[in-house]
Parts: C-alpha cells; structure tokens; sequence
C-alpha cells in the first residue's frame, strides 16, 4: 500500500496525561487525529499512563505541562520504558511541550532547593529555575517559515529557564513574551523531536505546526485545510495581544 | 469606646460610604469595595468582625457558594423568627474584603456562615477560629495565578495543625485525595461519600507523591469509587455520611431523600455536606433539609431569568470539573456558551480543550463573550455545530425555545445584571 493512501493507519500516542495534561494538552492529540481524519486518513489515539508500555507502532508521540512531582514521576517512568527513545530512532515526531519539554533535555531543576533531574536526554537543552515565572500569552517567530504561518502563538505558564545546547537549534524567535529564558528564543529543535513553551494548546492556535509534526512522522507533505474559525482565531489573538503589549510599554 | 474599637467603627463607616458611592455608580452590588475601603482604614477589621462569633466555614474549588447558602438556609430553618442573629456573605464575595463588608453590614449577628476562597481558609482559621470548616475539593483553576493546587492543600493542612485542640470540626469530602491529605491535620473530621467522579486533577499522591490507584464508581453496577495510595498509608477513609442513588445517608444510617429545588448529583453532594455541618452546629436533619429545600438559585446559579422575549436558565461552570457537572444538565436544543479570559476567569482559556464539548453533537451551540472564537476552534474540532455571536445581548436575543446558558465567572456575573437575577 502508498504510504499517501488514504485509509493508512496513523497513530498518536499521548503520553502520560494524568500527570502531564495540566494546560489542555489533550487539546494537541484532538488536533492532530481530527486533521488526519479530515484528510481520509486513519488516526488512531493511544493514552498511555505510566505502568503501560509505550507502542512502538506511534508516529506522533505528545508530552505536555505537569506540576514538579508529576514531572519526575514522568521523567523516571519514561526511562524506565525506553519507548520513546526508540520511536525517535525510528523517525516517530515528538512534540515536547511546557514540562515535557523541560523533560525531554538533558536536565530541569524542581523546587525551592533546586533539585537537579535527569531528563531523557531527546534534546540537547538544558533548564533551571529562572528569575520570575513567565505567565502570559507568548508570540514567536517561526525559524525558516514566512507567510502566515510564521507566526506561533499561544500561553506560556513556566518557571524554569531553558538554555539550548550546540545540538538544539532554536523553534522560533519570540515578539512577544519570554520563551525560553528570555533571550529571544522559543523552543528547540532536533530532528523529529521538537520542544516549545506555549500550550493554548499549541496545535489548536497554530494548526501549520501540527501539520508539519504530522509531516515529518509521514515522511510527506499534506494537502492544506482551510478553516475559517482557526484563520479568525489566529488574527484575533496576534492582533489583541499585540495591541495589549503596546498599551502596557 | 476603646480606640480599637473606634477605628473598625471608623472603617465601617468608611466602607459604607464607599461601598453606596460604587451601588451609585453602578459598578455592582458595591460590597467589594466596601470591604477594601474598610480594611484600608483598618487591617484588623476581619479579624474584630469574627470575634465572639459561632462561625462555620466553606471551601472548595468548586460549589462553595451552594453549598454555604445551603448550610445557611439549614441554621436560619433552626432559629426561626431569630434568623437575623445570622450572618452570611450570599453573594460569594469570599475574599478578606468579601468576609469583612458581609459581617460589617450585619453587626448584631452572633452567628456566621460564610464561604471562603480556598487561599483565605487559612487566614480564616488563624483569625475566627471556625467551628466547623467543610472542606468540598480541588481542582485546576485560573492556573495563571495559582500554579500548583497542592500548595492550597498544604496551606489548609498547615493552618489545621497550628490551630491545634482549638480548630474546626472538619467536614471532609473522602473522594477528594488532596482534601483528604489537608483534613487529617484536623482534631476532628466527619467524612463524607460524595460519589465524586472527577479525578483528572489527583493523579499523585499528596503525602508520598507515589501514583494514586483509582477504583471508578459504577452507579449502574453498584460499585463504590475507592483510591488508595501505592506507595503509603494514605487511602480514602470511610464516610461518615455518604450519598447513594441520589439520597443521603447520615451517620445514623438514616436515609433521606434531599428533594432539593437546585439541579444536579454534584448538588446531592453539597448538600450532603452542608448536612453534615449543620448537625455539628445542632440543627437536627429534617430542620436542616427543610431550609435547604429553598435554595433555588444561590447567587445567580441555576436562576431562569428573562432576557427580552427569551427564557434562560443560567448555569457557572469556572473550570473543567465544573464544565463536567454543568455540561449534562445543559438540556435544551439550543445551548448557549459564553467564555471570557478576565482575571476572574482566568486569562488562560486552554482548559476548553479539557471539556468534553463533544457531548453538545446534534445540539445547536451559540458561542459567545471575549473569547468566543476561542470555543469555535473547541467546537470545529469537537465537530458541534455552532454560530459564533461574541456579544452576550445579541447571542441572548430572540430565542422562541427557552435555552441554558453556561457561563465562565465574568459573563455570567454580567448576565445576572442584565437578567436580575
């Protein structure tokens, strides 16, 4: 069978989201399965909760925002899986948000005493605890991309300062907002596996980010959707953020 | 008069003058102010406002108010023609200032019943020394302001052992792990089965952070919900009282029908609570369950008002543990949906993605407040059919069916002026 068949089998697997779906993150795997199923392909959701082995068999695999303990409770049983270090070999995408992309880097302090946890290593970024907890709707710049889709928005909710490694090329340039460490960065990149500050969720507000996960897990280009709400949404909220930043400068 | 004494009366006059200037304005029911302006005058108020006071407490993320009008109906049902010795912020103002205006304007009163956000419990308790605090639950809400719902529960829990002997009876909903962690803190508690089904915000265990294992209640089967921590002691205690098939059954093992005027399982619940409060503050059940039968709307909630030619009956749901109670009572064809970021909303609008908006299928949705267009990505993708109308008159306009309204907290504070309500 193509690969471009309509009909294939895709796979999202959700990882984890009683400890880390603090900020809609479900919202990121509604998007991708409901953008797959538009397009006549066959997605297929799996939730995976820690005791239960990650598939194999996923293409898209999703991390998103927990609290401290639900963090390094994550953190251990995906080391303990290995699943998903095997998907990334496999080419699988992974979209790291909040603190599963404080998760997937080398390192993340938690608490007051800054206790310093392993992460899974999937991305060469490193987090602390940063000076104040950035809160707010966030605008970055999409690194490489014009048009319309260049702009990524969404609403950060972190207390850790990520710094990127020599291995992690940064996702985005923020306009509006901290990101990573309030150096002008959001997220990073390697290969397939992509990190970023913002939920909203992220895919929702930004639906050419969600194809391109989709893209790279397929290996080819999808024909564009067209939908008026998500255009509409997507000005409201560049627009209104933007005119709110001005007032307050 | 002491001059302690004379700046609270200072203050209270202050807050009063304040507080008509604001009804003048019509900028609300002015009680918020008047509570500020009086703790400006003098930080002490709340503090010489509780004393010398019987006082029960409530708290929780979500059916606070409800539930206090529900205690409150239940005390004032016991006292009769006395009714006014009691004291009772109705209108869910539940921060210092809220507390501080409700006692200020109700000076003779010897009793309090009053609901308290869950950040001033512990204030609360180091200050009026409650006797009885009904602790409801906790879950996600406005997490742009509060990060971590543990750290409330750790607040309750701290002020709880420092109040030591002289702290409240706690009335403590068993099915709630962080509620439960707080509440062993307390001298006392009474425990209470609420049957509650939401537990998507307590996955880790508050003692030891090990994973929480989860036994769902089946009502179809009879099967009780249970949770118990994998790697302590900590479980869910047996309740005291307990809800079953939508009745209550006290400690007595008396069942009663609570026949209550408010809709909803999750109201079964409040009232359970508030049941249990109330006999610990002497009022016998039948007493307490005659007055909370007439509670029909607390604060707005569950009221039918008249927006022009169209019927609608307004329901609050601020987070989604109460998307998930409000959504099923939604009935008519036609659903009105009004969201708002402000502060009191919270400015983050990504919880939408957590409601199961997919159960309004085959419904017709209007969308409406500031972030409507938000709710039509949520529905577009939920594939509900909706039109977007982001003005509140307009969505409301013109409807020949009556129609449900679910609100966040701004919207529906304004559609409670607009409907008086």
């Amino acid at each position: 069978m193509n690969g471009r068949t309509p009909g294939r089998r895709v796979e999202v697997v959700l990882i984890y989201q009683s400890l880390l779906g603090l900020y809609g993150d479900r919202g990121n795997a509604t998007v991708l399965i409901k953008r797959l199923a538009w397009r006549g392909y066959d997605p297929v959701l799996t939730v995976v909760e820690p005791g239960n082995p990650l598939p194999d068999t996923g293409h898209v695999y999703l991390l998103g925002g927990g609290e401290d303990a639900a963090q390094i409770t994550a953190v251990r049983a995906l080391r303990a899986d290995g699943g998903l270090y095997r998907a990334v070999e496999r080419g699988a995408a992974v979209l790291a948000v909040c603190a599963g992309y404080q998760i997937v880097g080398n390192t993340f302090t938690v608490g007051y005493q800054d206790e310093v946890i392993s992460g899974l290593g999937l991305l060469d970024v490193t987090t602390t605890r940063g000076p104040v907890r950035a809160v707010g709707e966030i605008i970055s710049r999409w690194n490489g991309r014009d048009g319309d889709d260049q702009w990524l928005t969404g609403f950060e909710n972190h207390g850790g300062y990520t710094r990127l490694g020599p291995r992690a090329e940064p996702l985005a340039t923020v306009e509006i907002g901290i990101g990573n460490c309030n150096d002008g960065t959001e997220g990073a990149v390697s290969g397939t596996v992509i990190g970023t500050y913002p939920h909203g969720p992220v895919l929702a507000r930004n639906p050419a980010l969600a194809d391109h996960l989709l893209e790279l897990a397929l290996g080819h280009e999808l024909e564009p959707l067209a939908h008026h709400e998500i255009k509409k949404l997507r000005r409201q909220r560049l627009a209104r953020v933007r005119r709110s930043y001005a007032r307050r400068r | 008069m002491s001059i302690s004494t004379a700046r609270l009366t200072a203050a209270t006059f202050a807050g009063r003058v304040a507080g008509a200037a604001s009804r003048l304005a019509r900028q609300g029911t002015g009680a918020s102010i008047r509570g500020k302006v009086m703790l400006k005058v003098d930080p002490g108020a709340l503090g010489k406002l509780l004393a010398g006071k019987r006082i029960a407490v409530v708290s929780g993320t979500n059916g606070k108010t409800t539930t206090t009008h529900f205690l409150a109906a239940a005390v004032r049902a016991s006292l009769g023609s006395h009714a006014d010795r009691l004291v009772h912020n109705a209108d869910g103002a539940n921060l210092h200032h809220g507390l501080a205006s409700a006692l200020s304007g109700h000076p003779e009163a010897d009793i309090a019943i009053l609901e308290s956000d869950e950040r001033v419990v512990g204030d609360v308790i180091r200050l009026g020394r409650p006797e009885v605090l009904v602790l409801l639950n906790f879950s996600r809400d406005q997490l742009d302001r509060h990060h971590e719902i543990k750290s409330l529960g750790r607040s309750w829990r701290t002020a709880l052992a420092g109040a030591g002997p002289s702290g409240p009876v706690v009335v403590a909903n068993a099915d709630e792990p962080l509620v439960v962690w707080a509440a062993l803190a307390a001298k006392q508690v009474i425990w209470v089965d609420t049957s509650t089904t939401w537990t998507q915000d307590s996955s880790l265990c508050p003692e030891c952070d090990s994973t929480l294992i989860r036994i769902q209640p089946d009502a179809a089967s009879g099967l009780v919900g249970d949770w118990y921590c994998s790697g302590c002691s900590l479980a869910r205690p047996k309740g005291d009282y307990r809800v079953e098939s939508g009745t209550i059954v006290d400690r007595s093992q008396q069942v009663w029908d609570p026949q209550l005027s408010v809709p909803g399982v999750f109201n079964v619940s409040n009232a359970a609570c508030a049941l249990a409060a109330a006999e610990l503050l002497g009022v016998d059940p039948r007493t307490a369950l005659r007055g909370m039968r007439t509670v029909t709307s607390p604060a707005g909630r569950f009221a039918t008002a008249q927006f022009g030619t169209t019927t609608a009956r307004l329901l609050l749901a601020k987070n989604p543990a109460g998307w998930a109670e409000a959504l099923p009572l939604a009935q008519t064809q036609t659903v009105i949906l009004a969201i708002d970021s402000a502060a009191a909303d919270g400015r983050d609008v990504s919880w939408l993605w957590d409601v199961d908006y997919e159960r309004l299928a085959g419904r017709k949705v209007i969308a409406t407040g500031r972030r409507a267009q938000d709710l039509a990505v949520r529905l577009r993708y939920a594939e509900v059919d909706y039109r977007c109308i982001p003005d509140l008159a307009a969505a409301l306009a013109d409807h020949s069916e009556p129609v449900d309204v679910i609100a966040t907290y701004t919207p529906f504070q304004r559609l409670r002026r607009m409907g008086r309500v």
